[in-house]
């Protein structure tokens, strides 16, 4: 009951913030002012498709674009030889190689900062894919005081691949969706690698990516946040980032996010309950979503081991005494008030899913994914969630800090 | 440009405890209301044993025909399990109150009387069975769970196959003093246990044959 009870406060909660924000979802305030701005990129072993990248980021239609800056982390392959031929080509590309090789995005990130000096400074990934006019959406955002960063929303760039692909290009659209609604209650806990976008004065006095985190993106969001600055979440710029499309591909990224957001929440812990938004609403929803995952993890198999152990010893006594192993008995549905909530918070929680699809729908589509995929979703995809934070805890735990797979 | 909305956290807190007072609230009534059929039918139930009673005891005075004290005896029996069923399927559904519980123990009650009633019949007639299913309410043990589960599934089938079979399944587990006289008086150590005309006690499962061997 405990467990339904806050699994509906934060649903609800969610709706309302929708239900009370919807007209400004989509808003992207204009600039007025056209500010410096650089994009570091980080680039390791990628030489067949940092080209593609630095032909798009330059495409964009915002004019204060001065410095890609791409700065490789000492690649194996031939991925700085090609930075310097396009750094050779367009005058506002830089190419940079880090002294030894890093291991991690923060490492070739905070080397670039060193030559950004401009008055906003952007990053970006290299399997990140910014739509032309996406820079130009999220600027206007940073003239608001006090608004140190803004970030944008992510699509799939291969989404049709396999069922895990189709269902995180779902996860993605809801993720953005919910990112957007906890700007309305100044509580977005990250900006994401594909493109996010800050105030050269936040990163100066944050000190940039925090060089032992896993998911710095999540860090540099929490540390602008306790220096007091808010961030925004552009939904009109979209990237379109490839994701993971094998389970032990995905299983590793997941880990890395994971344990990542463990070693963030263990880095603010002094913030809990204080601090704004970030001690007051972002960590109790991290822990709470953690143990509301974990417990619910337990109770699932603990029942699940008692069904499958009842039905084992029901057929092997039935067959000793010869009797049918299944009666009509075994069919009764009689579902109690417990099992209502269930199906009230299931039902609210796929209008939530429907409802993130319908705000990141094509042209001529209600939702743009096949009902199926949303179930498969909503049933199979979410529930590997738990086993995954139980396993990163134990990671977290015995000290796990590789990058892995992106 | 945004306002600050922090109110939301505590409409969201209202909504929520609204949505779950209207819930508990709905979950109650509808458990009244099967509390209440059951209890329509507990009393209707109560009337036809204390009638079997009656008839059983009148049996011991004067010579009334056995088939008479059979048909009776099994009519009550039926409509007792019958009850019992549905009550077992509200009771499952029940969260909320502990009426369906106190119904169950009445209905256990009720049931040991007729298992009473039925032991002076029981010696004069010989025209029917009696099969008492002494079994553990509320148990958390799965293995307990499956054995009582396999039970109901043989008594079921030796109901379905003799005409001349009276079934009483009694949650020999509620503390009810009457009973637990009765398990002492038939040498019931363990639960489940299937005490057939009064005489034998069988604790491990047994096919439907060896059951209906032990019949008359």
């Amino acid at each position: 009951m405990t467990y339904t009870f806050i699994a509906f406060y934060f649903l609800t909660l969610h709706i309302l913030i929708y239900l009370q924000n919807k007209s400004q979802v989509y808003a992207a305030p204009k600039y007025t002012k056209v500010k410096d701005l650089s994009i570091i990129l980080p680039c390791y072993n990628d030489g067949k498709n940092i080209g593609k990248f630095i032909e798009n980021i330059l495409k964009t239609d915002y004019p204060g674009l001065k410095k890609v800056i791409i700065v490789d982390d000492y690649s194996e392959d031939d991925s700085y030889e090609i930075i310097k031929k396009y750094a050779r080509k367009y005058p506002k590309v830089e190419a940079y190689r880090v002294p030894e090789h890093t291991g991690r995005a923060a490492g070739p990130k905070n080397y670039g900062l060193k030559y950004a000096n401009t008055e906003l400074i952007g990053f970006s990934d290299d399997d990140s894919f910014p739509a032309p006019n996406a820079i130009s959406k999220m600027v206007g955002f940073l003239e608001e005081e006090g608004v140190g960063g803004v970030t944008s929303r992510v699509f799939v760039k291969n989404p049709k691949t396999n069922f895990l692909t189709k269902s995180q290009s779902i996860e993605y659209k809801v993720m953005a969706f919910t990112r957007k609604l906890f700007e309305f209650i100044e509580s977005i806990y990250v900006t994401n690698g594909p493109l996010s976008i800050y105030k050269k004065e936040v990163l100066d006095k944050t000190g940039g990516f925090d060089m032992k985190n896993l998911t710095e993106d999540i860090e540099l969001t929490w540390n602008t946040v306790s220096k007091g600055y808010k961030v925004r979440m552009c939904i009109p710029a979209v990237v379109r980032s490839r994701v993971p499309e094998t389970v032990g591909q995905w299983f590793r990224q997941r880990i890395r996010w994971n344990v990542g957001g463990i070693q963030t929440v263990a880095k603010y812990r002094k913030k809990f309950l204080q601090c704004g938004m970030l001690g007051l609403f972002i960590m109790p929803f991290f822990t709470l979503s953690w143990i509301l995952g974990i417990t619910g993890l337990f109770f699932l198999a603990y029942r699940f081991f008692n069904f499958i152990l009842m039905k084992f010893l029901v057929a092997k006594y039935s067959v000793a005494a010869n009797v049918a192993l299944i009666t009509t008995d075994s069919f009764t549905l009689n579902p109690s008030i417990l099992f209502f909530f269930g199906m009230l918070l299931f039902s609210l929680g796929l209008t939530y899913t429907f409802t993130s699809l319908f705000y990141s729908r094509g042209q001529a589509k209600i939702i743009g994914h096949p009902i199926r995929d949303i179930f498969i979703y909503s049933i199979f995809y979410l529930i590997m969630y738990p086993p995954l934070l139980l396993t990163a805890f134990y990671k977290y735990a015995r000290g796990y800090n590789e990058w892995g797979t992106r | 440009m945004l306002k600050s909305k922090k109110h939301v956290f505590w409409e969201a807190l209202l909504i929520t405890i609204v949505v779950f007072l209207a819930g508990l609230f709905l979950g109650m009534l509808i458990e009244a209301a099967n509390s209440a059929k059951i209890s329509s039918l507990y009393l209707q139930s109560e009337i036809s044993l204390t009638d079997a009673s009656a008839t059983a005891r009148l049996a011991e005075d004067i010579s009334l025909d056995c088939e008479v004290i059979k048909e009776q005896n099994i009519i009550v029996a039926d409509r007792i399990y019958e009850e019992a069923k549905l009550l077992e399927l509200y009771e499952d559904s029940g969260k909320l109150t502990d009426s369906m519980k106190l119904l169950h123990k009445k209905y256990d009650l009720l049931r040991t009387f007729l298992w009473m009633t039925n032991d002076k019949s029981l010696e004069r007639c010989d025209n029917y069975n009696l099969a008492v299913y002494l079994y553990e309410y509320g148990s958390e043990d799965t293995e307990i769970k499956a054995t009582q589960n396999v039970w109901s599934k043989i008594l079921l089938d030796i109901r379905k196959q003799s005409a001349d079979f009276m079934l009483l399944p009694i949650a020999a587990n509620q503390n009810l003093t009457s009973l637990e006289f009765l398990k002492q008086k038939h040498e019931v150590t363990q639960l489940p246990a299937l005490v057939i005309n009064n005489d034998k006690v069988l604790y491990e499962l047994e096919n439907v044959d060896s059951i209906l061997d032990l019949l008359n």
